[in-house]
């Protein structure tokens, strides 16, 4: 068996190396693995989209490169210092691509010289591509941010559905009563249940014993804090003077996150939320969770039990859904922009269902959309509501909370600090905090604007 | 050594010159590596903090004097972080040293059955993953769910939040340590392996009981191994990293509690893709590093006992 | 020879042979026991390991407070529904019913043995009843496992990476430690001290001028760079082995040099007779090395999968929106098996008298 192996690796070995000299023309890495897209279960379909390219024509041989999300950051940077950097990293967003502010190739050139149709896009969806550093890539996917919610929960709580279409009603007590967020924290409660069946709205419930929860904002990215805010609707922490700053509504979001964990308990802890108990921090996949704020990507999980959409709550009469809008980028250090953009075209183009089906994105092209929801239905029968997803699209948050800030990944490390102070310490004075939070930023902000004007 | 005293002086001088010859010879594959592979290297490292290098952008890179070296003074995160390291080094520095000669007295008894499962057994953990290693110690050393709490909850104990408390994530990383023992337990039982026999019957001609044997003939049979392992032992906590990376995903959560020196290095190298500064961090830990096993090295003559009379 | 004295003792006074033979007894059992013992703590956290990778998703989550084997609920198929049973009290007994419609103060059962009757109605909370269930762990994870990451692949990739690299570790990490127990070398003390000081520096700060370096000789895509190095020694072996090696007493070394041995002979047929526990200590740690290590396989291999070893391939299953812990541990159980046959087959080495220890005489 050993020795077959051995017989076997040399000639493939000896056949790669054969192949690669063969292929004459220009190659171009394709990078995986800053936003979704490593999973083994996701790997196959861009394998097959990377071959059926390179069947298609012989100018260009594409190669792909997976790498788990974990080390995606470090590796990239290596192979950039290094002098190896691949040609296109994706599908990533704002997000995963802030660390590499700098990188990216403007691709307006690009697209003027192919004659490329922009119009088959909105026109906001093309914007959104485009930063101050130009035109960074074509619309590829859009993961709007909705309400997930289990019905079976409801049903035992013997509790009305979410609304099903932004500005509904709720159904409270047979009542007519706002769809806001202060609605959502009372059946959240509600919702929150521990061992012997208390819930979180009675005097003899036990904290330390919930079983089931009724809200949590569904994985966060670095400088969560801010998605968990959006919620409360958009915000930027940098006012029109390039200073630290704190949006009103905002600070109420962070005060009623640590209420919700600590006091009211409807949100889990981070040490509940890392337990065996809710699928080691993956608490939307454990079916002990019972709404969840999360992106339209994690439809990658809703095969496994029942959940459905609706939609999220308003605050202050608006309601405010986020959106992540991931596509692929170009880095600048390519030797071959145009064949990169050939194949960027290609990716966003005529792979872009096949691409969409596994990451789970609404495609930017409207008229792919319809094609892309039937796709969804047949892989989740349950019947999920994907009109609100849609309706979703609506209420984007502008400016988004991926949004670059000064000095990116120092501002969203102190971000993030506070957000586990919040969710692993009860008792923290919260406003006192945030002030600490906003002296800390404006420094880290002072530092890097003394560095760009060095 | 008393061969060559007796012979005549042009002699043992050939013998020496022969004798360094062969030195020199045994010792070419570390110096050629060390030129191939290592020195270039260290030296870029060097020439790197003194400059502004970012990760992601290579074609950049400025010359910036001292800059770096002046930033190491006023980073609070500096001394934040070495003092995370000296309290965890102190706290887990007796148990790493002590605790693999215990082990190794233990599964090298005469009185003992079963060694051979048990040393396997002891070295197992060893081989985990160190992944596979972080989810298992999450799993168990979690406040709500985990077996050690659990465990403490059939005793009517509520169990302390291991994982998530500024105060008890240092006793949780001790015990994790634990599992990383399995290397300096083996060093040690391979180093009672090689006392040879007759002292151990001398010894007990002369009457000595089990501790006295212990104490006047392992322990400093076995001291140059025990020197190994202190030595690898300092080292290995001032670049602690794998586990409180993995564990924390290189946070420094809760509060700064895991941001250990190299976490901090790490952090700024990767995330903040400050190849420059980080260089500097990394020379600073060097030089510290240096310090302490020079100590220790210069120590050594005084309680490292080497049967071959010889050190330098 | 002790065969008859103990012969000789027998015949002359029973007690004392007995005496001794029972506190040697009692020695064995107590250390025994304690080892043992010890060993059931240090490996608790193993058996969760082990537990989990039988699991599936949702036995993992009902663990968390639950059984702490592999259970499943016992269910009903009741027209189209899975229904799980419970142990529900009735004023007249316990009786074991599937729950229909679960509710906050009362819920509805069906009787898995008359399941066409009326449902039950049962006041009280369903979350506070015990839920029937039996022992079913999941083999398939062991499969899942081997087929999810061309398991045969990766374990040939890291078995040559990690056997040849062992080849080239002992060679030259023997040779040098040899040169710094041995020889007079001048300026062997600074010499000894560069060479700790290379393990000292972080290996990230290193990664990136390393990388560079093997990219520009064309070694990047090979498994050249995760090979190559270990054929020039490293520190950490180097230095334990010259430990080891001036713990040994000269006068073999002098009596072989007198007969006329050379400073190679002297190593082969004097020193490494002797170190046998220590080389096989090194060679398991440099296997377990190869085994574990994980950035610099992945940044050298990256894109090619083919070549990739298995501490890459384990990490397959750790992605960030849909962690596997049960593929996780269930993989690194398989990779662990081979490594720990192979540790267990080198106990040999470490059982004394196997060992040369002393002058013959």
């Amino acid at each position: 068996m050993i020795r077959s192996l051995i017989v076997k690796s040399t000639v493939t070995l000896l056949l790669s190396t054969l192949l690669v000299a063969a292929a004459q023309g220009v190659t171009i890495t394709w990078f995986v693995g800053l936003g979704t897209g490593a999973d083994p279960a996701q790997q196959g379909v861009q394998e097959a989209v990377v071959e059926a390219f390179n069947a298609m024509q012989d100018d260009i041989t594409l190669k792909v490169v997976f790498v788990i999300n974990q080390v995606s950051v470090e590796t990239l940077s290596t192979l950039i210092a290094t002098g190896e950097a691949p040609d296109i990293v994706g599908p990533v967003g704002f997000a995963g691509s802030n660390a590499f502010k700098g990188n990216f190739l403007d691709i307006q050139p690009y697209v003027d010289a192919s004659g490329y149709d922009l119009s088959q896009f909105p026109e906001a969806a093309v914007e959104f591509q485009r930063t101050e550093e130009g035109l960074l890539g074509l619309p590829l996917a859009n993961f709007p941010a909705f309400l997930y919610y289990r019905p079976e929960h409801f049903d035992e709580a013997g509790l009305e559905y979410p609304p099903a279409s932004y500005g509904d009603p709720y159904i409270l007590d047979g009542e007519e009563v706002e769809w806001d967020v202060d609605t959502m924290t009372e059946i959240a409660k509600i919702l929150t249940v521990d061992a012997n069946g208390n819930d979180a709205t009675m005097d003899e419930f036990d904290p330390e014993n919930i079983v089931q929860w009724g809200f949590m904002n569904q994985w966060a990215g670095p400088g969560a804090m801010r998605q968990h805010a959006t919620l409360f609707g958009s915000g930027h922490l940098v006012d029109e003077d390039g200073n630290a700053f704190m949006p009103e509504h905002w600070r109420a979001a962070f005060n009623w996150l640590h209420q919700g964990i600590w006091e009211d308990h409807f949100i889990p802890t981070e040490a509940q939320n890392a337990s065996d108990q809710l699928a080691n921090d993956n608490a939307f996949s454990s079916g002990n969770l019972s709404m969840a704020q999360s992106h339209l990507w994690y439809t990658c999980c809703l095969a496994d039990d029942g959940w459905d959409a609706a939609a999220l709550p308003s605050y202050n009469g608006q309601a405010t859904a986020r959106l992540h809008a991931d596509t692929f980028r170009i880095l600048n250090t390519t030797e071959h922009p145009a064949e990169a953009f050939e194949v960027l075209a290609y990716l966003t183009g005529e792979a872009s269902l096949d691409l969409l089906s596994v990451y789970g994105g609404m495609p930017a092209r409207p008229d792919d959309q319809p094609q892309f929801f039937a796709r969804l239905d047949e892989k989740y029968p349950q019947g999920v509501n994907w009109e609100v997803v849609r309706e979703s699209l609506n209420f984007p948050d502008i400016p988004t909370h991926e949004a670059w800030l000064p000095n990116n990944n120092k501002t969203n490390d102190r971000i993030d600090a506070l957000r586990s102070l919040l969710t692993s310490e009860p008792g923290v004075d919260v406003d006192a905090e945030i002030d600490k939070m906003i002296a800390d930023l404006q420094a880290i902000y002072e530092e890097y604007y003394a560095e760009e004007g060095r | 050594m008393m061969a060559t005293a007796e012979m005549n002086k042009p002699q043992a001088g050939r013998l020496m010159r022969q004798q360094q010859r062969w030195g020199w010879i045994f010792l070419s594959p570390w110096i050629i590596g060390f030129f191939a592979f290592t020195a270039l290297p260290i030296l870029a490292s060097l020439i790197f903090s003194f400059t502004d290098f970012a990760l992601n952008k290579p074609e950049e890179i400025e010359f910036v004097g001292f800059q770096n070296y002046v930033q190491l003074f006023k980073d609070p995160l500096v001394s934040v972080s070495l003092w995370v390291t000296l309290k965890f080094a102190l706290l887990s520095l007796p148990i790493a040293v002590a605790l693999p000669i215990a082990l190794a007295s233990l599964l090298n008894s005469k009185h003992l059955r079963g060694k051979r499962v048990l040393r396997t057994l002891f070295y197992m953990p060893y081989i985990v993953p160190v992944v596979s290693a972080v989810y298992i110690w999450q799993g168990v050393l979690n406040t709500e769910t985990g077996w050690l709490n659990r465990l403490f909850g059939l005793l009517g104990i509520s169990g302390p939040d291991w994982l998530n408390s500024v105060v008890w994530i240092y006793p949780a990383l001790v015990i994790i340590g634990l599992w990383g023992l399995g290397n300096a337990y083996l060093i040690t039982l391979a180093g009672m392996q090689s006392v040879p026999t007759e002292y151990y019957e001398a010894a007990r001609v002369d009457g000595a009981n089990g501790w006295h044997r212990f104490r006047h003939v392992t322990l400093p049979m076995i001291s140059p191994v025990i020197f190994y392992n202190l030595i690898l032992t300092i080292i290995g906590l001032f670049r602690y990293f794998e586990i409180p990376f993995i564990l924390k995903q290189g946070t420094g959560y809760p509060g700064s509690s895991t941001m250990f020196f190299n976490i901090h290095f790490y952090k700024t190298t990767f995330v903040f893709l400050d190849m420059g500064y980080g260089s500097t961090l990394a020379w600073l830990l060097f030089l510290i590093t240096l310090a302490v096993t020079l100590v220790l090295f210069a120590s050594a003559r005084y309680w490292v006992y080497y049967a071959s009379g010889d050190s330098s | 020879m002790a065969a008859t004295r103990t012969a000789v003792q027998n015949t002359v006074n029973t007690s004392p042979y007995y005496g001794r033979q029972l506190k040697q007894f009692t020695a064995v059992a107590l250390t025994t026991l304690f080892a043992f013992m010890i060993l059931g703590v240090y490996l608790m956290p193993f058996s969760y390991m082990l537990v989990t990778s039988f699991k599936d998703k949702a036995q993992i989550i009902a663990g968390a407070k639950g059984p702490i084997l592999p259970m499943d609920p016992i269910t009903l198929n009741y027209q189209g529904e899975v229904l799980e049973v419970f142990k529900v009290p009735f004023p007249e007994g316990v009786r074991q019913l599937a729950l229909l419609k679960k509710g906050r103060s009362e819920s509805s059962f069906v009787d898995p043995e008359n399941p066409d009757a009326e449902p039950i109605v049962w006041e009280g909370r369903w979350r506070t009843l015990e839920p029937v269930i039996q022992f079913s762990p999941r083999y398939g994870n062991f499969k899942a496992a081997w087929d999810g990451i061309n398991f045969p692949r990766l374990l040939f990739n890291t078995t040559f990476i990690a056997v040849t690299g062992l080849i080239g570790t002992l060679l030259s990490c023997i040779a040098v430690a040899y040169a710094f127990a041995r020889f007079p070398i001048p300026g062997k003390p600074i010499l000894f001290m560069v060479l700790i000081a290379t393990i000292i520096l972080p290996r990230q700060v290193m990664l990136v001028p390393t990388f560079a370096f093997f990219s520009a000789i064309g070694w990047v895509g090979t498994w050249l760079p995760l090979i190559v190095p270990h054929f020039f020694a490293n520190a950490y072996n180097v230095f334990l082995l010259r430990q080891y090696f001036l713990q040994l007493p000269r006068e073999l070394d002098e009596a072989a040099m007198i007969d006329g041995a050379g400073p190679l002979r002297i190593l082969l047929s004097v020193i490494i007779p002797q170190s046998w526990p220590v080389i096989v200590a090194v060679a398991l740690f440099h296997l377990v090395f190869a085994w574990n290590d994980y950035f610099e396989p992945l940044i050298y291999t990256l894109g090619k999968p083919e070549i990739q070893p298995i501490a890459v391939g384990i990490q397959q299953f750790n992605f960030r929106f849909n962690q596997q812990p049960h593929l996780i541990q269930a993989t690194a159980l398989l990779g662990m098996v081979l490594p720990v046959i192979l540790f267990f087959m080198a106990q040999r080495f470490f059982m004394r008298g196997v060992v040369v220890t002393g002058v013959e005489k």
